[in-house]
């Protein structure tokens, strides 16, 4: 019960937190959006040619927007000892890290999974392959939310150059774009692709929560 | 109830402090004294288990804290030289956090007449972002009321507060003294509480 108490308190923090950041958030879809606008005028204006590339180029932008936000992660909480004090509250880092990779999904990645529809229609996507490429970015924000926990708390002592943890997610991330445009473009093996997809999401799940925990505690020893 | 047997610190090859035993029991107020570098947050840090001492062990209630780590954070209020308080969030927001992270019963009043003490009430709604360094160093000393604990240790608590304050929170150590209960703080000032016991680090 206690715990529960504190997992409510936690995400009600994040909420406010994310709520108060909303122009951070609306900057990341901004960015997203210009990019694919950018994508189409160097492209051209070929329906055909849009079609064939709008779910690559879209996954490729949300990948890259989603590295923005990777700064905030946990720095806040890491340069201001929040990370002490909710320790101290009994959470272990690793339950912290949890909980940070289930509020960065929701209040970062969900909000671009509301923005994928309408940003599907700028490249021509038909109904069908939207609805695989919603569910293909469900399956890889969370991916890519372990993923950037893994990085962020790799670079928390890092003050100089942070877009050495862009570059860890991108590496990383390339098994999930294969995947996950795959499973958008192909018309048979949909289930297949879909339970590869869930593999290499159950491996990020079981491996970033303890990797973040680790780096977490040597940066704080370190800090 | 608090033992730092023997404690030891080494950070590549060089000795931090060495050496270091003593004792806390309730009702007493050890103020950590020593000039700059001589490793007072590093001892802090060690007793709260965040570096891990290369000899000795820390003890509280007759048990190794690493066995049961979370009893002994249970029972310790943690202020760091840092402000924990989101800069984004009201002091309200941030007060009730540490509370229900803390799992205190503190009443609403209660809180109301400690930010009356400490003059932060017509800030109550104010973003901490735009509070004072002092008004944040003392919306962080709430905590140690708010939180309820037995064991309170401070690192550098008299950073950036003017002279009244210092008065409040030196009476507010000798409260919770009298309270049973123990207090460690790590600074350069010696503050006019009686039964201070002094541990040199130099």
């Amino acid at each position: 019960m206690q715990l529960i108490n504190k997992i409510i308190i936690f995400f009600v923090k994040e909420f406010k937190i994310s709520i108060k950041n909303l122009s951070d958030l609306f900057t990341n879809i901004v960015f997203f959006f210009l990019s694919i606008f950018i994508f189409i005028f160097s492209i051209g204006p070929d329906k055909q040619v849009l079609s064939t590339f709008g779910i690559g180029i879209l996954w490729a932008l949300l990948l890259l927007s989603s590295t923005l936000s990777l700064k905030k992660y946990y720095h806040d909480d890491f340069n201001n000892g929040s990370l002490i004090i909710m320790h101290m509250g009994g959470l272990s880092y690793e339950f912290i890290a949890i909980l940070k990779i289930i509020s960065h999904f929701i209040f970062v990645q969900l909000p671009f999974l509301i923005t994928i529809p309408i940003a599907s229609l700028f490249v021509n996507l038909p109904y069908s392959k939207i609805i695989l490429l919603l569910i293909s970015f469900f399956i890889g924000s969370l991916v890519l939310s372990c993923l950037g926990s893994i990085a962020a708390s790799m670079n928390l002592l890092n003050k100089r150059n942070f877009t050495l943890s862009s570059l860890i997610v991108m590496v990383f991330s390339i098994p999930v774009i294969i995947f996950s445009v795959g499973l958008a473009q192909s018309q048979e093996n949909i289930l297949s692709l879909l339970n590869i997809l869930f593999a290499i999401l159950l491996i990020f799940i079981s491996i970033s929560p303890w990797t973040s925990a680790v780096c977490i505690r040597l940066a704080l020893a370190n800090s | 109830m608090l033992l730092l047997n023997n404690l030891e610190f080494k950070r590549s090859e060089k000795t931090i402090f060495e050496n270091i035993s003593f004792s806390a029991n309730s009702g007493k107020i050890i103020l950590l004294k020593g000039s700059n570098g001589s490793g007072k947050t590093t001892l802090i840090k060690t007793i709260i288990n965040i570096l891990e001492p290369t000899n000795g062990e820390v003890f509280w209630m007759g048990e190794k804290i690493k066995k049961n780590i979370f009893n002994f954070y249970k029972n310790t209020t943690f202020i760091m030289d840092k402000t924990t308080s989101a800069a984004n969030l009201t002091i309200m927001e941030n007060i009730s956090f540490w509370k229900n992270l803390s799992l205190s019963k503190i009443k609403k009043d209660e809180v109301i007449r400690l930010l009356n003490i400490l003059e932060l009430t017509k800030y109550q709604n104010t973003k901490v972002m735009y509070l004072s360094m002092g008004e944040i160093k003392k919306l962080e000393l709430t905590r140690l009321i708010i939180e309820k604990k037995k064991l309170w240790i401070l690192d550098e608590p008299y950073n950036n507060l003017d002279s009244s304050s210092i008065e409040i929170i030196s009476q507010t150590f000798a409260d919770h003294a009298d309270k049973k209960g123990i207090i460690l703080l790590a600074s350069h000032y010696e503050p006019n509480i009686k039964d201070l016991e002094i541990f040199n680090l130099n």
